[in-house]
């Protein structure tokens, strides 16, 4: 069986100006993500990746569809899920006067079960010399690290990275891109959101590509290229994903 | 199920609010000056009244009029020459001066001394009269020498002198743990989910109820610390009166410390941001300061508020704090209060179990 099955998945919100009215920030998506994967999802801001991973969590209930994660159905038992996953949030902040190694006991307290401890994971995301360090006196790099580890406390079997590398220089891109590769080579499926074609092209094995709230696109990055990028000119060499991604989603800008 | 994640929270917590130095400085000061301020004002003799003599008689017996009003602590006794005291008076200094005659000594005659008062202290007269009369007659009965008929002595039926500052203790108690309990739950929790720390929290196992445990675990430590703290420094420091069980009086703050757990609970899911759990907690916390008895009794309300104010959370806890350290009362003897005090802890419980709903919290 796949790692997760997204069946008809489907999120209403109000609409701001006519609350009655509802619009559909994921409008009935199916997704197949199987053990050992990275999966990727772009999309531009807006298209429903951060609701659709929020619903797989847990976080968010689901309006329609139905959501599997390793065989257990997420409507009916979250919190079984949740002992199962990881999960790297968007936003970053943490309780005021703890350490990182007192917040990774934190979260790791949080769990029945005794996962690695915080100097372990510290290390394996490069941070042991900021042990006793607040989260507020790190770099942009080092908290989406620290933000990882943190989804680590539990040796998760699905990791979910929302937007892992957005606002990061490329040295710490490429840094975090290690860390994901070596999580994966150890098994872990892991699933990012990002709008970073070189991520998406570099990093994952399969990407859907969202666009109002649905699927526009999915498969292997190169598969993609083949079929949707535009031929560039006389050349023979097809063009790259962030082509396939605006022939997909459109110029306009998206805020 | 297992009570590990919800612990460890609560000792995370507890270790949180140990290491924030300015609010430990707040809410322990805070209410010790706060009752001592209060006590002393309110409890100890009222002020002095300033009473200038101006004395033209150079008599013993003048001087001993002078010292029986000096010796009286509701008077502060000012010497000086008519003119000067007069003009002083005018002036708004002093309340009243007294002219005592060169003839003072004379016994044949009805002397007459003067008062000039100001007669925006009017009120005052009342008070000192009787004294300055009584004063009076003293002398009188010294030089006459006769014996007084009658002599009134006053006793408390309670058999036990009760200072307003006794009355007020377990008012402020109570008052304090309410301020804590409802601002520490109602504020924090708006915090967490303005930083998005109560997402990060939920994306773990951790249950709501496990989570609302935790803080309440951890808040309820904290406020035992804190009272016992104000407690040990009424007792020691202001000498106050504690007359019923000590065991019960923890018990009663326990109970009403979970029940403003709970409201700062609702009053935090009730807030979107962090003016408006002021705003909210504000109107939860000054009606209830000012009718629920904690300053004064409820009884010397209006009728028609008191039924009102006896309804609320904070009366109740009040009540049983008062009647257990005032009267010396088991909570056995007041089964109406302690109903009361239950009856809020089940109600305050069930809803902010149910308006805690994470889903919409975490956004």
């Amino acid at each position: 069986m796949s790692m997760i099955e997204v069946r008809e998945l489907v999120k209403c919100y109000p609409l701001a100006e006519t609350p009655t009215e509802t619009f559909r920030a994921v409008d009935g998506i199916n997704l197949t993500i199987e053990r050992g994967e990275i999966f990727g999802i772009l999309g531009p801001n807006g298209a429903g990746k951060t609701t659709t991973l929020e619903m797989i969590e847990g976080l968010v209930d689901i309006d329609a569809g139905e959501v599997f994660v390793d065989g257990l159905d997420v409507r009916v038992d979250p919190y079984v899920v949740k002992k199962i996953i990881g999960v790297h949030l968007q936003e970053n902040e943490y309780f005021d006067y703890l350490s990182l190694k007192e917040l990774l006991e934190l979260f790791g307290g949080l769990y029945e079960s005794k996962g690695p401890g915080p100097l372990e994971l510290l290390e394996l995301v490069d941070l042991s010399e900021k042990a006793n360090a607040k989260p507020p006196n790190l770099s942009g790099g080092q908290q989406q690290r620290f933000s990882i580890a943190c989804a680590l406390v539990n040796t998760p079997t699905v990791l979910f990275l929302d937007e892992p590398t957005t606002g990061l220089d490329p040295q710490a891109k490429h840094n975090l891109w290690a860390l994901v590769r070596r999580l994966n080579s150890e098994g872990m499926t892991i699933v990012l959101t990002t709008h970073n074609m070189d991520e998406a092209e570099e990093l994952c094995h399969r990407i859907a590509i969202m666009d109002h709230g649905r699927i526009a696109a999915q498969g292997q990055p190169t598969e993609l290229i083949f079929e949707h990028a535009p031929e560039p000119g006389e050349t023979p060499k097809h063009g790259t994903l962030e082509d396939v991604f605006l022939a997909l989603t459109g110029h306009g800008l998206r805020d | 199920m297992s009570y590990r994640p919800a612990l460890n929270l609560a000792r995370v917590f507890f270790k949180m609010f140990m290491r924030d130095r300015q609010a430990i400085f707040f809410s322990l000061f805070f209410p010790v000056i706060f009752l001592g301020v209060l006590g002393f004002v309110n409890g100890g003799d009222s002020d002095p009244v300033e009473v200038s003599i101006a004395n033209h008689s150079n008599s013993t017996l003048a001087q001993k009029f002078v010292d029986n009003l000096a010796a009286n602590p509701a008077f502060d006794v000012v010497q000086g020459d008519e003119p000067t005291l007069k003009s002083q008076l005018l002036d708004g200094e002093g309340t009243m001066v007294l002219v005592i005659p060169e003839n003072f000594q004379d016994t044949d005659q009805i002397t007459e001394l003067v008062v000039f008062v100001d007669a925006s202290q009017v009120r005052l007269l009342g008070l000192i009269m009787p004294t300055v009369e009584k004063a009076l007659v003293e002398i009188e009965r010294d030089l006459r020498n006769t014996e007084p008929m009658f002599r009134i002595k006053v006793e408390d039926v309670q058999a036990r002198s009760q200072r307003y500052i006794d009355f007020l203790l377990p008012g402020i108690l109570a008052f304090t743990l309410m301020q804590i309990s409802i601002a520490g739950s109602g504020f924090n929790i708006v915090e967490y989910r303005r930083k998005g720390i109560l997402k990060r929290l939920f994306v773990t196992p951790i249950r709501p109820r496990d989570f609302i445990a935790a803080i309440c675990i951890a808040r309820l430590s904290w406020c035992l610390i804190q009272l016992t703290f104000l407690l040990l420094a009424a007792l020691f420091v202001l000498d106050v009166l504690v007359l019923g069980s000590f065991v019960e009086l923890y018990l009663i703050i326990v109970l009403g410390t979970i029940i403003f757990l709970c409201i700062g609970f609702c009053v935090g899911s009730l807030a979107k941001t962090q003016q408006s759990v002021g705003a909210i907690g504000n109107v939860v916390i000054f009606p209830q300061v000012f009718v629920s008895g904690v300053f004064f009794p409820i009884q010397s309300m209006p009728e028609w508020l008191q039924p009102v104010a006896q309804a609320l959370p904070l009366s109740f806890v009040v009540d049983c704090m008062r009647g257990v350290a005032n009267e010396g009362l088991s909570l056995l003897q007041m089964v109406p209060d302690v109903i009361g005090v239950l009856v809020w802890l089940a109600l305050s419980f069930a809803i902010a179990t149910k308006l805690f709903v994470w889903k919409e919290v975490v956004k």
